[in-house]
Parts: structure tokens; sequence; C-alpha cells
């Protein structure tokens, strides 16, 4: 107990001194500074919001012979409009680059993929003219006469067989409902095309759905980028896309972003500046000195997250579904700023990192009432919390594990390297990478299984997103590409402690440990897979994509991984270790020609 | 001058051998792959209507009730599915018989109360997007019908534009590809530049290399004019890069040179204001931090006017202008001069 206590004591003082050191480096003057650019940065985001963004301005011509139709097409910011006779109106068209030409009411456009847009938006533009006209009118019943409403009801995806055993339940609701038919609710949870409500699916039948009057309609009608629709006619209708949780979310990212960047900074200024050593040193054991540091940065997050949901009155829920973000942002900083050479270095292998998180983090979310495939993301929580929608404990183990395990991980590889040998050299990325998988070999029993089985959580998630970027294809390609990728993934995971072993010359380079290791390392990941399968994935384990990712038979997925682990680990045995990811790619050849075998029904349909 | 060159071919040295550049460009052929892979997605989110384009298999519908809306939803892209009345609907729905339920509001579009349409969708499911999109024609060709009934009532005319045919193919992407993805692509190495000053400059401050790089004939206007100019001139260079691979997949980019040129200026503009704030700073973290906060405003602010850089990138790479607009690049190379003299003087105070 009192170990411990000495422990935390001395993590506790690394923290204070982070602290202190961060602080005094943050000059009165540099805090004016940017306040004063945020200040600027608030008063363009209010321009932005109050008149849209200037994305395409002017970049079609029109030329028009009516004059009274310049003001309606120059409603529209893209059009830049002309207007001239009909003679002058036709040479400008046919020799002035114009796009669509208007003589009298009469529309000519050109046979290129610009004037057809700009025939396209010149239809849209026309129709919010007219729309915009028709809302002076101040008669809802003779001017926009039809109404939609929406009701989103939670059904069970497809390829799981159709369940019954919901079905009294919403009898019961359907009663319910239609006798207390709340109003009230109403306007917020379905005017908006498509945004459903937050509790149990209610159905409403037409006599008591409310119409929002006109006031309520105009109300907010600045068009803006991030206004959502306010009417809900069938022209209206669109995708149930959360646009506007999508951008508030974003605004979580950036306080997580620039702590992360204060946090690698430091410790690189550390290393540049051999500061560090002395510490490194001291009795103090690296773990202390890494979480350390890391507490202040975590617990600045954490306080910087609650207070801005606190100040856009979101659930506090919020705060616990950013923390794996958070999390995975400053462990990547951390892996980083001690693996880059020079600050060069660490910018572009952090912009690398936090690029691919951004992706893996935001594309899922964009679609979060889309597919149930965008639960993968943590931030898909944050915009249903935003959307007042309810989140399961089992949607949240789901989709933030990866990203504790991920980030827990690359913690623990990075206190592995954080040593002098390799803080203060010039060792190259790949270099101190390998070093860390070096250690965890030399520190833990039964190295190569246990190794394959800690880097599990990595390949998945990389798959998970290739999942997300495989539904951008045609079902088949999508599959294939998602098989092949997917495989090489593993498999490379499978190896890289063999080849650090071989390369590394830890163990004599024979066929008999060739054999042996790549028996290990193939059981580990094999044991690993099943395990996580039991924990995380049920969900989607019955589709297509479960089955590749190992569900089935277990005799079958053992021998595989066991097989195509020991092709690479014997490709690099008589190959030498130079031709490490060709024996890589020998082993995912195998790899996916099994999956493809396996899942050849739905790629042949 | 001279002098200068060696900091130049220094620096790009330095750049290739800590793969740096690699990096960036893997970075930037990363966001471009996202960027066309999740073309769909992206612009999907830009304009949602996009996803109806796709040869979706008819969705199907349970229809519930009878009415005028009928026949326009069968004439949609659509299977129908008829139920007396809603719970049956209900439960054909929740046995997965059918992906939407719309129920036929009893009010004439010749009549005068609000016609309310009841629709159902699978929560969260994309085959109820599916589902919407169809519906939507449909649904569209009665609101107009209807409207077009009642609005008459009131004197109502509609600017109206007449064509003898409509365009057979759709350009779904044109916006977004011009809109975004080539500002995007052209101005991203500016911004990876503007870091990269920073780095380059505060790493010779927290090395303390500096000093030793004054006892060399070399001044200090010397190595950051060297350093400087190698993080601009490697902007248009990648901006080539990008633009030929756009080109390569089927898109016209126009006026690649000034584009170019643009980028040129742009990045001279950010390059040059990283160096004031490194200089200024002269550490790091505090530095980048003060980039990255700056960088938001702009980047804000150039999607706040018309003939900003990004609007105009957006125009030349359309062919929607011409050498018309050097004027603007005047004015922007001016700004840049202008933080030139800023950070020339700073520098000379130390």
């Amino acid at each position: 107990m009192s170990i411990i206590n000495i422990m935390m004591r001395e993590l506790f003082t690394i923290s204070k001194w982070e602290l202190k050191r961060t602080r005094s480096t943050i000059s009165p003057k540099i805090r004016f500074f940017s306040i004063f650019i945020l200040i600027l940065i608030g008063t363009a985001s209010f321009f932005a919001v109050q008149s849209g963004l200037h994305i395409n301005d002017n970049i079609y011509k029109v030329v028009v012979t009516d004059g009274s139709l310049a003001g309606v097409i120059g409603s529209d910011s893209k059009f830049e409009v002309f207007v001239a006779d009909e003679e002058r109106a036709r040479y400008l068209f046919q020799h002035d680059n114009f796009d669509i030409l208007i003589i009298g009411k009469k529309i000519y456009y050109q046979n290129t993929e610009k004037s057809i847009s700009a025939f396209d938006s010149l239809d849209k533009a026309v129709k919010r003219y007219n729309e915009a006209s028709l809302m002076t009118y101040n008669d809802l019943n003779n001017t926009f006469p039809v109404w939609i409403t929406i009701d989103n009801l939670a059904r069970e995806q497809a390829f799981i067989s159709p369940s019954m055993n919901k079905l009294p339940e919403m009898e019961t609701s359907l009663e319910t409902q239609s006798s207390t038919g709340s109003q009230g609710d109403q306007i917020s949870s379905t005017q908006t095309a498509g945004i459903g409500d937050a509790g149990t699916p209610g159905i409403r039948t037409a006599d008591n759905a409310h119409v929002p009057s006109l006031e309520e309609i105009t109300g907010g009608n600045q068009i803006s980028a991030i206004s959502e629709q306010t009417l809900s006619t069938p022209s209206h209708l669109s995708p149930p896309i959360p646009f506007k949780s999508v951008v508030l979310s974003f605004l979580f990212i950036f306080p997580i972003y620039f702590i992360a960047q204060f946090f690698s900074s430091s410790i690189m200024e550390e290393r540049i500046k051999r500061k560090g050593e002395l510490l490194l040193v001291s009795p103090v054991s690296s773990t202390q000195i890494v979480l350390g540091k890391l507490l202040p940065y975590l617990l600045g997050s954490i306080a910087l997250v609650a207070l801005m949901t606190f100040r856009l009155g979101g659930s506090p829920w919020i705060i616990l579904a950013v923390l794996p973000i958070s999390l995975m942002y400053l462990s990547t900083s951390f892996l980083g700023a001690i693996i880059a050479r020079s600050f060069k270095e660490l910018s572009f292998v952090l912009i690398f990192l936090s690029v691919f998180l951004s992706g893996y983090i935001f594309f899922p979310a964009m679609f979060s009432n889309v597919h149930a495939i965008s639960i993968i993301s943590p931030m898909t929580l944050v915009v249903r919390l935003l959307e007042n929608e309810t989140v399961t404990l089992s949607d949240y183990l789901f989709s933030t594990i990866p990203f504790y395990l991920v980030s827990i991980l690359i913690f623990i590889f990075g206190i592995f390297i954080y040593r002098e040998e390799d803080l203060f050299t010039q060792k190259t990325i790949s270099g101190k990478l390998l070093d860390s998988i070096q250690e965890f070999i030399k520190r833990v029993r039964v190295p190569l299984f246990s190794l394959s089985i800690v880097l599990i959580p990595i390949a998945f998630s990389i798959q998970m997103m290739l999942i997300v970027l495989m539904f951008n294809f045609p079902i088949r390609i999508g599959i294939v590409f998602f098989i092949v990728v997917a495989a090489f993934i593993e498999e490379l995971v499978k190896s890289v402690g063999i080849y650090t072993v071989f390369s590394r010359k830890m163990s004599d380079a024979t066929t008999g440990n060739a054999l042996k290791f790549g028996i290990l390392s193939g059981l580990g990941f094999f044991a690993g897979e099943k395990l996580l399968l039991l924990v995380v994935i049920a969900s989607i384990s019955s589709s297509a994509f479960g089955s590749v990712m190992g569900a089935g038979l277990l005799i079958f997925p053992l021998l595989l991984h066991v097989t195509s682990t020991t092709v690479a680990s014997l490709g690099i045995r008589y190959s030498g270790s130079r031709y490490y990811f060709a024996c890589v790619i020998l082993a995912s050849v195998v790899h996916a020609a099994y999956n493809l075998y396996l899942v050849r029904s739905v790629i042949l349909g | 001058m001279a002098n200068r060159k060696i900091i130049v071919k220094k620096e790009l040295k330095s750049l290739m051998f800590e793969k740096t550049l690699v990096l960036a460009i893997i970075v930037q052929l990363f966001i471009a792959s996202f960027s066309s892979l999740l073309v769909i997605g992206l612009a999907s989110f830009f304009d949602p209507s996009a996803l109806d384009r796709y040869n979706t298999p008819r969705s199907n519908v349970g229809i519930v009730g009878t009415g005028e809306l009928k026949q326009f939803i069968e004439k949609g892209h659509i299977r129908p599915f008829y139920y007396d009345n809603l719970s049956s609907a209900v439960t054909g729905f929740y046995n997965n018989e059918i992906d939407a339920i719309i129920v036929i509001p009893k009010e004439d579009a010749n009549g005068s109360g609000i016609i309310q349409i009841m629709t159902y969708l699978p929560k969260s499911d994309i085959k109820g997007t599916f589902a919407m999109l169809q519906l939507k024609k449909p649904l569209e060709n009665y609101e107009a019908y209807a409207q077009d009934l009642r609005s008459s009532r009131l004197g109502f005319e509609p600017v109206r534009l007449i064509v003898d045919r409509s365009p057979k193919k759709t350009s779904t992407y044109f916006e977004f590809i011009y809109g975004i993805l080539i500002p995007l692509l052209v101005f991203t190495p500016v911004f990876i530049s503007g870091g990269m000053i920073i780095d380059m400059l505060t790493e010779e401050y927290e090395r303390k290399t500096l000093d030793l790089l004054l006892v060399s004939p070399l001044s200090f206007s010397e190595i950051l004019d060297g350093k400087m100019i190698t993080a601009i001139i490697i902007v248009p260079a990648q901006g080539f890069l990008w633009l030929l691979l756009v080109t390569l997949n089927g898109v016209i980019v126009n006026n690649i040179g000034l584009l170019l040129l643009l980028s040129g200026i742009v990045a001279a503009i950010v390059v040059i204001l990283g160096a004031i704030i490194a200089v200024r700073f002269k550490k790091r973290m505090v530095s980048q931090y003060l980039y990255s906060l700056v960088l938001i405003m702009l980047f804000l602010v150039g999607y706040l006017f018309a003939n900003s850089p990004f609007n105009l990138a957006t125009r030349l790479s359309a062919g929607s202008v011409g050498a018309e607009v050097l004027v603007y690049f005047g004015v922007y190379a001016a700004v840049a001069l202008g933080l030139y003299v800023g950070v020339k003087r700073i520098g000379m105070r130390g």
C-alpha cells in the first residue's frame, strides 16, 4: 500500500512539474493573442452562419434577354447573370464561355458537364424563388398544401431473421398513442423531415398531427449553411443526415486536437533540449513519468469537453463518449513525439495519424441515422446524444472498447521505448517501432502468442474502417476489396513479431524455429479473435462481413491462421528479413483465398 | 542569392532524407483517396438527393387507404403493397415484408385543408433512406399538382422556364468536385508548408543550432529567406501532382498554370505568417498552437467572400474565369509582400 502511495505521489509531482512548465510557456501575451484570434474566429463563423459559405459563387455564367429574369436567377449567388438583346446573347453564348442562354423564357444549354450542372442549379434556383414568393402570401393551405410527417420506427436490420416478439409491444403503443395523442412535442420531433424522435416509436394518426403555423416556419428563415430544413413538404424531403449535430460534434475535436498538440510538443521539446535525461536516471519509472505527464493533459481535455457540453446544453454522457477519442488522440500524439526525429517529422506523423483518426471518427458519424454500421465511431454516440436519442450500454461498449484498447496499447508500447537509447538518438521511425516490439518480446512470456492477441484491437479498428469504406462500393466488389485488405492487415499483425525476432537475431533462424513461431503466432491471433467475437462483434457476426471476420466453424479458421502465418514465417527464414513485405503478401494471398472461398456464394450471387 | 540557394538545397535535402515530404505526400494521397473513395458519402452529405441517382432496387412500400395520391405513388420507382389498415401494415413492416408505410390522406388536392401525409420508415437503416428517396419523386409530383391547383386561387403566377429537352445525364458531383475537392487539393500543401516553416525555424531555436549557422558567412535574413523559399516552392509542385491525378481520373481542370500560381501566392502568405509567428515566439508548442488558430480563422474567412482564394480556385478550375482574375492575384501578392516586409523587420530585431 505504501509503495503505491509513494508511486502515486511521484506521479503527481511529475504532473505538477508538467503543468507548471506548460503554464510558464504560455505567457500573458500569448493568452491575449489567442483570445483575440478566437474572437475573430467567432466573428467569422457568425458571418458564415448569417450569409452562408461562398463556395460556388459566380461559378456559372448565364445570359438572359428578359431583364426581369436577371433578378430571379441572380438570387442564387452561383450565377453571374448578364442581360443582352437576342443577337448579342446568342453570340455570347456561342463564343464567350457562357453556360446558359435564356431567350424569353426558353433555356438553351451546352452539352458540357458544367452547363448541365448549371441547368440543374438553375432549376433549383427558380424553384426556390417561387417558393419564397409563395411564402409571402401567408396562406399555408393554398401555398404549401402537402405536408409530410415521417416517423422512424426502430426495427432489426434485415440480415437478422425477422423477429416476431416486437409485435405486441407495437400494438399497445398504437392504442395508447391514439388515445392520448400528444401534440406539444411534435413540432420538434417530426417537422424537420426525417429526424425521428427519441423515445419509443409512437404512431400518430394523421388527424392529430400538428401542422406548424407560418410563423413557426419562417421564424428561423435565414438560409444558411447549417440551418436545418424548416418546410416539411415533399420537395424538402431529404435523408435524415443530422447536419447540425455533426457540425456541432466537430467542435469537440478542436480542444482535444490542441491539447494533444501541446502534449506532443512538450515531450518532443524535452527530447530536443535533452531536459528529460535527468528524470530518466532517477528512480522514478518511465511508466510513472509518462502517466504523470499525461495526467494534466487528459484532465484538461475532459474539463474542456465538459465545459463545452455544458455550454451547448448537451447530455453529460457526451463527456463519456468523447473520453476514448481524447485518449486516442493523446496516445497517438505521445507515440508520434517519441518516434519522430525532428519537429518536421513529428508534424507529419501527427498530421497523418490525425487525418486517419478524423476519418475514422467522422465519416461514420455523418451517417448516424442512415446506417447501423455508423456505430463503430464514438462520434456517432455524440451525434445521437446531441439529437437527444438514446444510447445503450452495448452501443457504448461496441464503439468505444476498440478505442480504449488501442490507445492503452499505444501507451504501453510507447513506454517500452521511453528510455535514453530511443529518446535521444536519431533512430528511424521503423527502427523505434521494432525496438518497442522487441521490448515486448523480451518482457512477456510466450511472446509471439501474446503479441498476436495484443495487436488484435489495432487490426480490428483498421478493419472496421475498411467496412465503412467498403459500403461505398457495389456490395460484391466491396466484399472482395475488404477480404484482400483485411487479410493483409491480419498477416502483417501476426508476422511482425516473427520478423522482429529474426531481424534482431533474438533467436536462430532455423526452420524449426520458423515453424514454431508461425504456429504460436497464428494460434494467438485465433484465440484473441474468438475472444473478441464473444465480447463485441456479436451484433454483426451474422452478416456476410461477420463471417469474413472470423465467425463460422472453429477448426478451419484455426488452421488458416496457423498456415498463413507459417507461410510468412518460413518466407522470412528462407528469403531473409529484407523480403519481409513480399512474405506478408504471400501469406495474405493464402489467407484471402480461403476467405473468398468461404463467402463465394455471396460474391457470385 | 548564392547563400540562399545553399539553405534551400540543405532544407530540401533534409526533407528528402527524413522522408517528411514523402509522408506529406502520403497524407495528401490519403486525403485524396478518401475524397474520391468517399465521394459518394461526402457528396451525399453535400447534396443528399444524390443518393437517388444510384440504381437501387425498388423498395417495398406499404400503402394504406385510397385516394388520388395512390396513382402518383404507383407511378414511382417502388413496389407497392396494399393494406386495409395501419396495424396490418405495421405487422408487415416488422416482418420485413415492406420497408416503408405511407398513409394516403383523406384530404383532396382540390379541397382547402392541409393534406397530411404520414410516412413510417425504419430507423437508422439504409433501406429507409432508399425508400424515402424513391417516394420523394412521386410525392413531389403530387405536391406540384396540388400547389398548382391551389395557388391559382391566390392569383399566383410562378416563374416558369421552358426547355426543349432536359439533359439526359445529371451532374451530381460537378459542384462538389470543383467547389470542394479541387480547392482542398490545391491548398492542403499550403497549410502543410505553413506548419513546416514553423518546425524548421523553431527547431533551430530550440536546438540552438541557429547560433552555429550565424557564425558561418550566412546572415539571419538569408537563412530565413532560404527556409521560406523551400516551404513555398514545394507547394505548386505538390499542387501539380494532385491536379495531374485528378486529370487522370477524368476531371477536366482548366487554367492549371494560374491555379498553381495562385497556390504559390497563397503559400507565400501562409508561410510568411508562419515565419512571423515562429520568429516572434521561438517555441514550437506555442507557435504551432497559434498557427493552427490563425489557420482556422483564415480558412473560415476564405469561405466568406467571393473572389477569395478558394472561390478563385473553384472558378479557375471550372473554367468560369480566366486571366482576368490576375487583378485579385495582384492584391494577394501585395498582401504577401507586406507580410514579407513585416517578417524582415521582426527578424532584424531578433
